[in-house]
Protein backbone atom coordinates (compact mmCIF):
# COMPACT_ATOMS: atom_id res chain seq x y z
CA UNK A 1 0.00 0.00 0.00
CA UNK A 2 2.79 2.41 0.89
CA UNK A 3 4.56 1.57 -2.37
CA UNK A 4 1.36 2.44 -4.14
CA UNK A 5 1.15 5.78 -2.38
CA UNK A 6 4.74 6.64 -3.29
CA UNK A 7 4.23 5.68 -6.93
CA UNK A 8 1.14 7.86 -7.14
CA UNK A 9 2.91 10.75 -5.47
CA UNK A 10 5.72 10.46 -7.98
CA UNK A 11 3.33 10.30 -10.88
CA UNK A 12 1.45 13.39 -9.79
CA UNK A 13 4.33 15.33 -8.26
CA UNK A 14 4.46 17.75 -11.16
CA UNK A 15 0.74 18.46 -10.91
CA UNK A 16 1.16 18.99 -7.18
CA UNK A 17 4.03 21.32 -7.88
CA UNK A 18 1.95 23.27 -10.42
CA UNK A 19 -1.06 23.55 -8.11
CA UNK A 20 1.11 24.89 -5.31
CA UNK A 21 2.88 27.39 -7.52
CA UNK A 22 -0.48 28.50 -8.87
CA UNK A 23 -1.61 29.21 -5.33
CA UNK A 24 1.44 31.36 -4.78
CA UNK A 25 1.06 33.21 -8.06
CA UNK A 26 -2.62 33.90 -7.57
CA UNK A 27 -2.20 34.86 -3.94
CA UNK A 28 0.39 37.51 -4.60
CA UNK A 29 -0.85 38.82 -7.91
CA UNK A 30 -0.79 42.62 -8.00
CA UNK A 31 0.85 42.98 -4.64
CA UNK A 32 3.99 45.08 -4.53
CA UNK A 33 5.76 43.05 -1.89
CA UNK A 34 4.65 39.70 -3.30
CA UNK A 35 5.97 36.61 -1.59
CA UNK A 36 7.55 38.84 1.04
CA UNK A 37 4.08 38.97 2.57
CA UNK A 38 4.43 35.33 3.52
CA UNK A 39 7.11 36.50 5.87
CA UNK A 40 5.78 39.89 6.81
CA UNK A 41 2.16 38.98 7.50
CA UNK A 42 2.80 36.45 10.25
CA UNK A 43 5.43 38.73 11.78
CA UNK A 44 2.96 41.59 11.95
CA UNK A 45 0.01 39.58 13.24
CA UNK A 46 2.18 37.86 15.81
CA UNK A 47 3.55 41.21 16.94
CA UNK A 48 0.04 42.48 17.47
CA UNK A 49 -0.86 39.42 19.52
CA UNK A 50 2.35 39.66 21.50
CA UNK A 51 1.71 43.29 22.34
CA UNK A 52 -1.93 42.71 23.22
CA UNK A 53 -1.43 39.66 25.37
CA UNK A 54 1.70 40.66 27.21
CA UNK A 55 0.91 44.34 27.74
CA UNK A 56 -2.85 44.72 27.67
CA UNK A 57 -3.97 41.44 29.22
CA UNK A 58 -0.73 41.04 31.16
CA UNK A 59 -0.36 37.38 30.34
CA UNK A 60 2.94 35.98 31.37
CA UNK A 61 4.68 32.69 31.92
CA UNK A 62 6.84 32.83 35.02
CA UNK A 63 10.44 31.84 34.51
CA UNK A 64 10.38 31.71 30.73
CA UNK A 65 10.14 34.18 27.93
CA UNK A 66 6.50 34.88 27.11
CA UNK A 67 7.18 36.00 23.56
CA UNK A 68 8.89 32.73 22.61
CA UNK A 69 6.15 30.81 24.40
CA UNK A 70 3.41 32.62 22.49
CA UNK A 71 5.05 32.52 19.07
CA UNK A 72 6.00 28.84 19.15
CA UNK A 73 2.38 27.93 19.83
CA UNK A 74 0.94 30.45 17.45
CA UNK A 75 3.09 29.42 14.49
CA UNK A 76 1.95 25.82 14.81
CA UNK A 77 -1.69 26.56 15.44
CA UNK A 78 -1.85 29.03 12.56
CA UNK A 79 -0.53 26.36 10.24
CA UNK A 80 -3.23 23.96 11.33
CA UNK A 81 -6.11 26.39 11.10
CA UNK A 82 -5.09 27.98 7.81
CA UNK A 83 -4.29 24.72 6.03
CA UNK A 84 -7.40 22.90 7.17
CA UNK A 85 -9.59 25.86 6.29
CA UNK A 86 -8.18 26.15 2.77
CA UNK A 87 -8.25 22.41 2.22
CA UNK A 88 -11.85 22.18 3.36
CA UNK A 89 -13.13 23.99 0.27
CA UNK A 90 -10.45 22.67 -2.10
CA UNK A 91 -12.42 19.77 -3.55
CA UNK A 92 -15.56 21.83 -4.00
CA UNK A 93 -13.62 24.70 -5.56
CA UNK A 94 -11.95 22.46 -8.12
CA UNK A 95 -15.12 20.76 -9.19
CA UNK A 96 -14.83 21.99 -12.78
CA UNK A 97 -11.62 19.99 -13.04
CA UNK A 98 -12.87 16.89 -11.30
CA UNK A 99 -15.86 16.83 -13.59
CA UNK A 100 -13.85 16.89 -16.80
CA UNK A 101 -10.53 15.17 -16.34
CA UNK A 102 -9.49 12.24 -14.26
CA UNK A 103 -7.25 13.50 -11.47
CA UNK A 104 -6.86 11.85 -8.10
CA UNK A 105 -9.00 13.99 -5.86
CA UNK A 106 -6.77 13.78 -2.81
CA UNK A 107 -4.35 16.01 -4.64
CA UNK A 108 -6.39 19.12 -3.78
CA UNK A 109 -6.38 18.90 0.02
CA UNK A 110 -2.78 17.69 -0.09
CA UNK A 111 -1.65 20.62 -2.23
CA UNK A 112 -3.28 23.08 0.17
CA UNK A 113 -1.57 21.48 3.16
CA UNK A 114 1.78 21.71 1.37
CA UNK A 115 1.17 25.25 0.16
CA UNK A 116 0.45 26.48 3.67
CA UNK A 117 3.36 24.29 4.80
CA UNK A 118 5.77 26.36 2.75
CA UNK A 119 4.38 29.48 4.38
CA UNK A 120 4.82 27.76 7.71
CA UNK A 121 8.50 27.12 7.03
CA UNK A 122 8.90 30.79 6.20
CA UNK A 123 7.37 31.80 9.52
CA UNK A 124 10.08 29.80 11.25
CA UNK A 125 12.47 32.59 10.26
CA UNK A 126 10.83 35.22 12.46
CA UNK A 127 10.32 32.58 15.16
CA UNK A 128 14.02 31.79 15.26
CA UNK A 129 14.86 35.47 15.09
CA UNK A 130 12.85 35.96 18.27
CA UNK A 131 14.44 32.92 19.89
CA UNK A 132 17.90 34.29 19.20
CA UNK A 133 17.07 37.91 20.08
CA UNK A 134 15.57 36.94 23.43
CA UNK A 135 18.70 34.99 24.23
CA UNK A 136 17.01 31.60 24.42
CA UNK A 137 19.66 28.96 24.07
CA UNK A 138 19.47 26.69 21.01
CA UNK A 139 20.52 23.14 21.74
CA UNK A 140 21.06 20.05 19.63
CA UNK A 141 17.58 18.97 20.69
CA UNK A 142 16.24 21.31 18.01
CA UNK A 143 17.10 18.54 15.58
CA UNK A 144 14.11 16.65 17.00
CA UNK A 145 11.66 19.41 16.06
CA UNK A 146 10.91 17.98 12.60
CA UNK A 147 9.18 15.12 14.41
CA UNK A 148 6.61 17.54 15.84
CA UNK A 149 6.26 19.23 12.46
CA UNK A 150 5.68 15.93 10.65
CA UNK A 151 3.07 14.88 13.22
CA UNK A 152 1.42 18.28 12.88
CA UNK A 153 1.39 17.89 9.11
CA UNK A 154 -0.12 14.39 9.22
CA UNK A 155 -2.76 15.51 11.68
CA UNK A 156 -3.62 18.54 9.56
CA UNK A 157 -3.78 16.46 6.39
CA UNK A 158 -6.06 13.96 8.10
CA UNK A 159 -8.40 16.70 9.30
CA UNK A 160 -8.28 18.28 5.83
CA UNK A 161 -9.32 15.04 4.14
CA UNK A 162 -12.21 14.64 6.57
CA UNK A 163 -13.34 18.24 6.15
CA UNK A 164 -13.09 18.29 2.36
CA UNK A 165 -15.18 15.12 2.21
CA UNK A 166 -17.85 16.52 4.50
CA UNK A 167 -17.87 19.82 2.62
CA UNK A 168 -18.92 18.06 -0.57
CA UNK A 169 -22.08 16.73 1.03
CA UNK A 170 -22.80 19.36 3.63
CA UNK A 171 -21.77 22.93 2.96
CA UNK A 172 -22.83 23.89 6.50
CA UNK A 173 -19.47 22.59 7.64
CA UNK A 174 -17.81 25.87 6.61
CA UNK A 175 -19.61 27.65 9.40
CA UNK A 176 -19.51 24.82 11.87
CA UNK A 177 -15.79 24.39 11.42
CA UNK A 178 -15.16 28.11 11.94
CA UNK A 179 -16.67 27.74 15.39
CA UNK A 180 -14.77 24.53 16.07
CA UNK A 181 -11.42 26.10 15.18
CA UNK A 182 -12.13 29.03 17.42
CA UNK A 183 -13.00 26.68 20.25
CA UNK A 184 -9.88 24.63 19.60
CA UNK A 185 -7.74 27.73 19.64
CA UNK A 186 -8.86 28.57 23.17
CA UNK A 187 -8.60 24.95 24.19
CA UNK A 188 -4.97 24.98 23.17
CA UNK A 189 -2.60 26.75 25.52
CA UNK A 190 -1.22 29.17 22.96
CA UNK A 191 -1.33 32.46 24.81
CA UNK A 192 -1.83 31.19 28.33
CA UNK A 193 0.04 28.80 30.54
CA UNK A 194 -1.73 25.50 31.05
CA UNK A 195 -1.02 25.73 34.80
CA UNK A 196 -3.35 28.70 35.26
CA UNK A 197 -6.29 26.38 34.57
CA UNK A 198 -8.24 24.40 37.16
CA UNK A 199 -6.62 21.02 37.58
CA UNK A 200 -9.66 19.10 36.30
CA UNK A 201 -9.32 20.79 32.91
CA UNK A 202 -5.75 19.76 32.26
CA UNK A 203 -6.44 16.12 31.30
CA UNK A 204 -9.13 17.30 28.87
CA UNK A 205 -6.69 19.69 27.25
CA UNK A 206 -4.16 16.95 26.86
CA UNK A 207 -6.61 15.05 24.67
CA UNK A 208 -6.34 17.85 22.15
CA UNK A 209 -3.78 16.72 19.55
CA UNK A 210 -2.67 20.30 18.93
CA UNK A 211 -1.66 20.56 22.57
CA UNK A 212 0.63 17.57 22.16
CA UNK A 213 2.50 18.92 19.13
CA UNK A 214 2.91 22.36 20.60
CA UNK A 215 3.95 20.96 23.94
CA UNK A 216 6.53 18.75 22.25
CA UNK A 217 8.04 21.73 20.43
CA UNK A 218 8.00 23.95 23.52
CA UNK A 219 9.70 21.29 25.59
CA UNK A 220 12.63 21.52 23.23
CA UNK A 221 12.66 25.21 22.39
CA UNK A 222 11.87 26.71 25.77
CA UNK A 223 12.66 24.14 28.41
CA UNK A 224 15.60 22.62 26.48
CA UNK A 225 14.53 19.17 27.62
CA UNK A 226 13.99 15.89 25.88
CA UNK A 227 10.21 15.44 25.52
CA UNK A 228 8.82 12.60 27.62
CA UNK A 229 8.00 9.20 26.17
CA UNK A 230 4.29 9.94 26.63
CA UNK A 231 4.71 13.07 24.56
CA UNK A 232 6.37 11.16 21.72
CA UNK A 233 3.70 8.51 21.79
CA UNK A 234 0.80 10.96 22.06
CA UNK A 235 2.04 12.88 19.02
CA UNK A 236 2.48 9.73 16.99
CA UNK A 237 -0.81 8.07 17.85
CA UNK A 238 -2.99 11.14 17.45
CA UNK A 239 -1.55 12.08 14.07
CA UNK A 240 -1.53 8.57 12.62
CA UNK A 241 -5.05 7.83 13.81
CA UNK A 242 -6.52 11.03 12.41
CA UNK A 243 -4.67 10.65 9.11
CA UNK A 244 -5.74 7.02 8.77
CA UNK A 245 -9.36 7.93 9.42
CA UNK A 246 -9.14 10.82 6.94
CA UNK A 247 -7.71 8.59 4.22
CA UNK A 248 -10.32 5.92 4.91
CA UNK A 249 -13.23 8.36 4.76
CA UNK A 250 -11.97 10.19 1.68
CA UNK A 251 -11.30 6.98 -0.21
CA UNK A 252 -14.68 5.59 0.64
CA UNK A 253 -16.60 8.63 -0.47
CA UNK A 254 -14.56 10.03 -3.34
CA UNK A 255 -16.45 8.27 -6.13
CA UNK A 256 -19.65 9.92 -4.96
CA UNK A 257 -18.22 13.46 -5.01
CA UNK A 258 -19.16 14.02 -8.60
CA UNK A 259 -22.90 13.76 -7.94
CA UNK A 260 -22.96 16.19 -5.08
CA UNK A 261 -20.72 19.08 -5.88
CA UNK B 1 -7.01 -14.41 -24.08
CA UNK B 2 -9.03 -13.07 -26.91
CA UNK B 3 -7.43 -12.81 -30.26
CA UNK B 4 -8.40 -9.28 -30.86
CA UNK B 5 -7.48 -6.56 -28.44
CA UNK B 6 -10.11 -3.95 -27.91
CA UNK B 7 -9.07 -0.47 -26.90
CA UNK B 8 -12.35 0.29 -25.21
CA UNK B 9 -14.67 -2.30 -23.76
CA UNK B 10 -17.96 -1.41 -22.12
CA UNK B 11 -19.87 -4.29 -20.68
CA UNK B 12 -23.48 -3.73 -19.65
CA UNK B 13 -22.74 -0.23 -18.48
CA UNK B 14 -25.55 1.65 -16.77
CA UNK B 15 -25.43 5.01 -15.12
CA UNK B 16 -28.02 6.18 -12.67
CA UNK B 17 -28.39 9.70 -11.36
CA UNK B 18 -30.44 10.50 -8.34
CA UNK B 19 -32.48 13.58 -9.04
CA UNK B 20 -33.14 14.05 -5.33
CA UNK B 21 -29.58 15.05 -4.63
CA UNK B 22 -29.86 18.56 -5.93
CA UNK B 23 -33.03 19.26 -4.03
CA UNK B 24 -30.86 19.30 -0.99
CA UNK B 25 -31.77 18.32 2.49
CA UNK B 26 -33.95 20.51 4.57
CA UNK B 27 -34.24 20.02 8.27
CA UNK B 28 -37.85 21.21 8.31
CA UNK B 29 -38.92 18.81 5.57
CA UNK B 30 -37.17 15.98 7.31
CA UNK B 31 -39.12 16.60 10.51
CA UNK B 32 -42.43 16.89 8.70
CA UNK B 33 -41.77 13.73 6.73
CA UNK B 34 -40.62 11.61 9.61
CA UNK B 35 -43.64 12.58 11.70
CA UNK B 36 -46.18 11.29 9.24
CA UNK B 37 -46.15 7.53 8.76
CA UNK B 38 -48.60 7.82 5.93
CA UNK B 39 -45.96 9.36 3.79
CA UNK B 40 -43.58 6.46 4.21
CA UNK B 41 -44.98 4.50 1.29
CA UNK B 42 -45.25 7.58 -0.77
CA UNK B 43 -41.65 8.45 -0.18
CA UNK B 44 -40.45 5.08 -1.35
CA UNK B 45 -42.37 5.55 -4.55
CA UNK B 46 -40.93 8.99 -5.07
CA UNK B 47 -37.46 7.69 -4.48
CA UNK B 48 -37.84 5.29 -7.33
CA UNK B 49 -39.32 7.90 -9.61
CA UNK B 50 -36.40 10.17 -9.03
CA UNK B 51 -33.90 7.73 -10.38
CA UNK B 52 -32.77 8.82 -13.78
CA UNK B 53 -30.93 6.36 -15.94
CA UNK B 54 -28.63 8.39 -18.13
CA UNK B 55 -27.26 5.19 -19.63
CA UNK B 56 -28.82 1.76 -19.64
CA UNK B 57 -27.11 -1.50 -20.59
CA UNK B 58 -24.54 -0.14 -22.96
CA UNK B 59 -22.32 -2.70 -24.63
CA UNK B 60 -19.56 -1.38 -26.81
CA UNK B 61 -16.27 -2.71 -28.10
CA UNK B 62 -13.90 -0.45 -29.98
CA UNK B 63 -10.91 -1.74 -31.88
CA UNK B 64 -7.64 0.08 -32.27
CA UNK B 65 -7.76 2.83 -34.87
CA UNK B 66 -11.52 2.97 -35.05
CA UNK B 67 -13.22 6.34 -35.07
CA UNK B 68 -16.62 6.13 -33.48
CA UNK B 69 -19.16 8.90 -33.82
CA UNK B 70 -21.86 9.28 -31.19
CA UNK B 71 -25.05 10.96 -32.29
CA UNK B 72 -28.37 11.56 -30.66
CA UNK B 73 -30.53 14.35 -29.30
CA UNK B 74 -29.62 16.44 -26.25
CA UNK B 75 -29.74 14.41 -23.08
CA UNK B 76 -29.27 11.10 -24.86
CA UNK B 77 -26.31 10.23 -22.65
CA UNK B 78 -23.49 10.96 -25.09
CA UNK B 79 -21.42 13.09 -22.75
CA UNK B 80 -22.06 10.76 -19.83
CA UNK B 81 -20.72 7.91 -21.94
CA UNK B 82 -17.58 9.90 -22.73
CA UNK B 83 -17.09 10.75 -19.08
CA UNK B 84 -17.33 7.13 -18.11
CA UNK B 85 -14.73 6.14 -20.69
CA UNK B 86 -12.50 9.00 -19.54
CA UNK B 87 -12.67 7.72 -15.97
CA UNK B 88 -14.28 10.87 -14.62
CA UNK B 89 -17.34 8.93 -13.49
CA UNK B 90 -17.75 5.39 -12.35
CA UNK B 91 -20.76 3.58 -13.78
CA UNK B 92 -23.51 2.41 -11.45
CA UNK B 93 -23.43 -1.06 -13.01
CA UNK B 94 -21.21 -2.80 -15.52
CA UNK B 95 -17.53 -2.68 -16.26
CA UNK B 96 -15.35 -0.37 -18.28
CA UNK B 97 -11.97 -1.28 -19.67
CA UNK B 98 -9.81 1.20 -21.52
CA UNK B 99 -6.34 0.37 -22.76
CA UNK B 100 -3.59 2.87 -23.38
CA UNK B 101 -3.31 6.56 -22.65
CA UNK B 102 -6.56 8.45 -22.76
CA UNK B 103 -6.79 12.09 -23.71
CA UNK B 104 -10.15 13.53 -22.73
CA UNK B 105 -11.20 16.65 -24.59
CA UNK B 106 -14.55 16.84 -22.92
CA UNK B 107 -14.45 20.47 -22.10
CA UNK B 108 -11.50 22.41 -23.34
CA UNK B 109 -9.64 24.47 -20.85
CA UNK B 110 -10.99 22.76 -17.77
CA UNK B 111 -8.30 23.62 -15.28
CA UNK B 112 -7.29 26.90 -16.80
CA UNK B 113 -6.78 29.58 -14.23
CA UNK B 114 -7.93 32.87 -15.65
CA UNK B 115 -5.58 34.84 -13.41
CA UNK B 116 -2.50 33.15 -14.79
CA UNK B 117 -0.76 33.91 -18.06
CA UNK B 118 -0.91 31.71 -21.13
CA UNK B 119 2.57 30.41 -20.41
CA UNK B 120 1.71 29.46 -16.84
CA UNK B 121 -1.51 27.85 -17.95
CA UNK B 122 0.26 25.65 -20.47
CA UNK B 123 2.23 24.13 -17.62
CA UNK B 124 -0.73 23.91 -15.27
CA UNK B 125 -3.02 22.35 -17.82
CA UNK B 126 -0.30 20.02 -19.05
CA UNK B 127 0.18 18.85 -15.49
CA UNK B 128 -3.56 18.32 -15.13
CA UNK B 129 -3.46 16.08 -18.18
CA UNK B 130 -0.69 14.09 -16.57
CA UNK B 131 2.44 15.24 -18.40
CA UNK B 132 5.70 16.11 -16.72
CA UNK B 133 7.74 19.28 -16.94
CA UNK B 134 10.34 18.05 -19.44
CA UNK B 135 7.69 16.90 -21.81
CA UNK B 136 5.80 20.18 -21.75
CA UNK B 137 8.97 22.21 -22.09
CA UNK B 138 9.90 20.26 -25.20
CA UNK B 139 6.48 20.75 -26.75
CA UNK B 140 5.99 24.31 -25.55
CA UNK B 141 7.03 25.95 -28.82
CA UNK B 142 4.84 23.58 -30.80
CA UNK B 143 1.81 24.39 -28.66
CA UNK B 144 2.10 28.13 -28.96
CA UNK B 145 2.94 27.85 -32.66
CA UNK B 146 -0.21 25.87 -33.26
CA UNK B 147 -2.35 28.24 -31.20
CA UNK B 148 -0.67 31.24 -32.84
CA UNK B 149 -0.51 33.06 -29.56
CA UNK B 150 3.14 34.15 -29.31
CA UNK B 151 2.09 37.81 -28.99
CA UNK B 152 0.02 37.14 -25.89
CA UNK B 153 2.15 34.55 -24.18
CA UNK B 154 2.54 36.55 -20.95
CA UNK B 155 -0.95 37.98 -20.81
CA UNK B 156 -3.38 36.65 -18.17
CA UNK B 157 -6.08 34.48 -19.71
CA UNK B 158 -8.87 36.67 -18.39
CA UNK B 159 -7.89 39.21 -21.04
CA UNK B 160 -8.12 36.66 -23.86
CA UNK B 161 -11.08 36.41 -26.17
CA UNK B 162 -13.00 33.17 -25.79
CA UNK B 163 -11.73 32.01 -29.17
CA UNK B 164 -8.14 32.53 -28.09
CA UNK B 165 -8.70 30.55 -24.90
CA UNK B 166 -10.23 27.74 -26.92
CA UNK B 167 -7.30 27.74 -29.35
CA UNK B 168 -4.81 27.46 -26.53
CA UNK B 169 -6.83 24.66 -24.95
CA UNK B 170 -7.06 22.72 -28.18
CA UNK B 171 -3.34 23.04 -28.76
CA UNK B 172 -2.51 21.71 -25.32
CA UNK B 173 -5.03 18.92 -25.54
CA UNK B 174 -3.59 17.61 -28.78
CA UNK B 175 0.06 18.00 -27.88
CA UNK B 176 0.55 14.28 -27.65
CA UNK B 177 -0.70 11.47 -29.75
CA UNK B 178 -2.79 9.65 -27.21
CA UNK B 179 -3.93 6.13 -27.91
CA UNK B 180 -7.51 6.93 -27.11
CA UNK B 181 -8.94 10.35 -27.83
CA UNK B 182 -12.27 11.42 -26.40
CA UNK B 183 -13.76 14.42 -28.11
CA UNK B 184 -16.89 16.33 -27.21
CA UNK B 185 -17.99 19.00 -29.69
CA UNK B 186 -14.79 20.90 -30.01
CA UNK B 187 -14.17 21.23 -33.68
CA UNK B 188 -16.20 24.40 -33.70
CA UNK B 189 -13.42 26.19 -31.90
CA UNK B 190 -11.95 29.51 -32.95
CA UNK B 191 -12.33 31.25 -36.29
CA UNK B 192 -12.75 29.52 -39.65
CA UNK B 193 -9.04 29.27 -40.29
CA UNK B 194 -8.45 27.65 -36.93
CA UNK B 195 -11.40 25.31 -37.42
CA UNK B 196 -9.82 24.02 -40.59
CA UNK B 197 -6.50 23.67 -38.84
CA UNK B 198 -7.95 21.78 -35.89
CA UNK B 199 -9.86 19.48 -38.20
CA UNK B 200 -6.66 18.74 -40.10
CA UNK B 201 -4.92 18.02 -36.82
CA UNK B 202 -7.67 15.61 -35.86
CA UNK B 203 -7.37 13.85 -39.22
CA UNK B 204 -3.63 13.57 -38.70
CA UNK B 205 -4.17 11.94 -35.31
CA UNK B 206 -6.77 9.58 -36.71
CA UNK B 207 -4.51 8.55 -39.55
CA UNK B 208 -1.78 7.94 -37.01
CA UNK B 209 -3.88 5.12 -35.56
CA UNK B 210 -5.50 6.87 -32.64
CA UNK B 211 -8.78 5.41 -31.45
CA UNK B 212 -11.38 8.13 -31.22
CA UNK B 213 -14.74 8.53 -29.53
CA UNK B 214 -16.36 11.56 -31.02
CA UNK B 215 -19.53 13.41 -30.08
CA UNK B 216 -20.92 16.03 -32.37
CA UNK B 217 -24.18 17.51 -33.51
CA UNK B 218 -22.61 18.30 -36.83
CA UNK B 219 -23.51 15.31 -38.97
CA UNK B 220 -21.03 16.55 -41.55
CA UNK B 221 -18.13 16.25 -39.14
CA UNK B 222 -19.25 12.79 -38.14
CA UNK B 223 -19.42 11.73 -41.79
CA UNK B 224 -16.01 13.19 -42.54
CA UNK B 225 -14.20 11.66 -39.60
CA UNK B 226 -15.87 8.51 -38.39
CA UNK B 227 -15.96 5.00 -39.72
CA UNK B 228 -18.66 3.78 -37.35
CA UNK B 229 -21.54 5.57 -35.73
CA UNK B 230 -23.63 4.91 -32.67
CA UNK B 231 -27.04 6.42 -32.28
CA UNK B 232 -28.02 6.98 -28.67
CA UNK B 233 -31.41 7.95 -27.37
CA UNK B 234 -32.58 8.16 -23.76
CA UNK B 235 -29.55 6.28 -22.55
CA UNK B 236 -29.88 3.32 -24.86
CA UNK B 237 -28.18 2.42 -28.08
CA UNK B 238 -30.76 2.73 -30.84
CA UNK B 239 -28.56 1.59 -33.69
CA UNK B 240 -24.95 0.86 -34.52
CA UNK B 241 -23.46 0.62 -37.97
CA UNK B 242 -21.63 2.34 -40.77
CA UNK B 243 -21.55 6.08 -40.50
CA UNK B 244 -23.58 6.77 -43.60
CA UNK B 245 -26.49 4.49 -42.86
CA UNK B 246 -26.77 5.53 -39.22
CA UNK B 247 -26.56 9.22 -40.04
CA UNK B 248 -29.19 8.75 -42.69
CA UNK B 249 -31.53 6.94 -40.33
CA UNK B 250 -30.95 9.46 -37.61
CA UNK B 251 -31.66 12.42 -39.84
CA UNK B 252 -34.81 10.74 -41.12
CA UNK B 253 -36.06 10.17 -37.62
CA UNK B 254 -35.56 13.78 -36.71
CA UNK B 255 -38.66 15.39 -38.21
CA UNK B 256 -38.15 16.08 -41.89
CA UNK B 257 -34.66 14.80 -42.32
CA UNK B 258 -34.38 16.33 -45.74
CA UNK B 259 -34.57 19.82 -44.34
CA UNK B 260 -31.74 19.07 -41.99
CA UNK B 261 -29.55 17.58 -44.64
CA UNK B 262 -30.05 20.57 -46.86
CA UNK B 263 -29.09 22.87 -44.05
CA UNK B 264 -25.83 21.10 -43.54
CA UNK B 265 -24.89 21.42 -47.18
Amino acid sequence: MIANVIRNLKKYSFLLNQLISRDFKVKYKRSVLGVLWSLLYPVLTMSVMAVVFSNVFKFSTPGINYLVYLLSGLVMFNYFSEASNLAMSSVVANFSLINKVYIPKWIFPLSKCLFVGINFLLTLIPLYAVIILTGTEITWLHLLLPYAVICLFMFTLGVSLILSTIAVFLRDIYYIYGVIVMFMMYLTPIMYDINILDSWMIPILKLNPMYNYINFARMIIIYRQMPSIESWVACFISSVLVLAFGVFLFKKKQDKFIYYV
Amino acid sequence: MKKEKYMIELDNVSMMFNLDIDKGFSLKQWFVDSLSIKKLKERKKIKKENQFWALKDINLKVKKGEVIGLIGPNGAGKSTLLKIVAGVMKPTNGTVKVRGTVCPMIELGAGFDMDLTARENVYLNGAVMGYNRDFIEKRFKEIIDFAELWDFIDVPLKNFSSGMVARLAFSIATLVDPEVLIVDEILSVGDIAFQEKSKAKMMEMINGGTTVLFVSHSIDSIRDLCNRAIWLNKGRIVNVGSTNSICHKYLNSVSGGIVNEKKHK
